[in-house]
């Protein structure tokens, strides 16, 4: 790829252009640009000229990029509503997220547990144990898989830390200080409901500072791998 | 590397409705549709090598355009075509093109015969 079109592709994203919509630009910019240099050394000249002459047609990097950001449905939803893609749908996902896991423990409760008093701390085998496992991960792993999800998508749209670190934060509170409880009624209906609470006082922050920092970890591993080098 | 030559103002929506046009008949890629604007008016209108795909990523987005990948002698290339809602857009496009260059046509030639006939008088 030249290195007008490496520029051309920061830029874009940058502006907030959605990254497949920059990939498909610069993969018809290449082909055009190849049909542009095959013209010109039809027409006689020899091949780095024709390259030069080629670059010149197909117009310069910001020409490029204006173009390509003066479309606004070609902008990336997490550009339009940034406050959206990095705050509520992480949380409502979240939110969908621990509903299922509730559901997961409630059903598994009434149909593989029915005469116990809570569905915590028996041993179950066989679907039992798959099922409940499957409840767990999705409890479990579900803050990270968000955060990570909106990590990736603010690294690869090369969004400042400032949209997604007020996300990242949330989810790693919510992540850190979420407990889930579960009760028979006095008529004996099972109940399970979730609640937010410091369990254990301030230290439950070492372990939202941890989420924080596993969660934005894609979004600093991005951040490091473009820094400009020391002496460069 | 300067850009073409163009006047934006007078361009807005000229491009849209060239690259509907050329569509209507056979699908085409990027290089073949800025060469055929290039050579069907006599270079009278250059659009920018580089700025056609915005334009037909924007009209794809409103439905107006499909694209499919496709490869021609050895070279993958994604192809345009015109689709139902297209058609209307452009017909649209047409009628309201046709009713601004009648209405400047109507402007110009009275002003040109009546500048002439002033001229003749005095």
């Amino acid at each position: 790829m030249p290195r007008q079109l490496h520029e051309l592709r920061e830029r874009l994203l940058r502006a907030g252009v959605a990254p497949r919509h920059v990939r498909r630009y610069l993969a018809e910019l290449s082909d055009h640009l190849a049909d542009l240099i095959a013209e010109e050394q039809r027409n006689g000249l020899a091949r780095p000229a024709a390259e030069s002459a080629a670059l010149a047609r197909l117009g310069d990097t910001e020409h490029l990029a204006q173009a390509m950001i003066r479309q606004p449905q070609l902008r990336a939803w997490s550009a339009r509503a940034p406050w959206a893609a990095f705050g509520l749908v992480p949380i409502a996902v979240l939110a969908a997220a621990y509903a299922a896991a509730l559901t997961i423990l409630w059903t598994g409760w009434n149909w593989f547990l029915p005469g116990m008093d809570s569905p915590f701390g028996h041993q179950t085998t066989g679907l039992a144990y798959y099922y409940f496992t499957a409840g767990r991960a999705l409890y479990y792993t579900a803050p990270l898989l968000v955060g990570w999800t909106i990590s990736i998508i603010a690294a690869r749209q090369r969004i400042s830390i400032w949209w997604p670190a007020p996300g990242f934060a949330l989810l790693a509170c919510i992540a850190a200080t979420v407990r889930v409880y579960a009760a028979r009624s006095p008529r004996g209906g099972a109940n399970v409901g979730i609640g937010l609470g410091l369990q254990n006082g301030y230290a439950s922050l070492v372990p939202a500072l941890i989420v924080f920092c596993v969660i934005a970890a894609p979004w600093i591993a991005w951040r490091m791998s473009t820094a400009p080098r020391v002496g460069s | 590397m300067a850009p073409r030559d163009s006047n934006p103002s007078f361009m807005n929506g000229v491009p849209e409705l060239l690259i509907l046009t050329l569509l209507r008949s056979h699908e085409m890629y990027g290089y073949e549709i800025v060469q055929a604007i290039h050579d069907r008016t006599q270079q009278a209108i250059a659009i920018g090598e580089g700025v056609v795909y915005p334009v037909l990523h924007a009209l794809e987005e409103q439905g107006a355009l499909r694209s499919h990948r496709k490869t021609v002698a050895g070279r993958s290339r994604i192809y345009y075509s015109l689709t139902r809602p297209g058609a209307r857009r452009l017909a649209d496009l047409t009628a309201n093109w046709t009713h601004i260059t009648s209405a400047i046509q109507t402007l110009v030639t009275n002003y040109v015969i009546g500048g002439t006939h002033a001229q003749a008088i005095a």
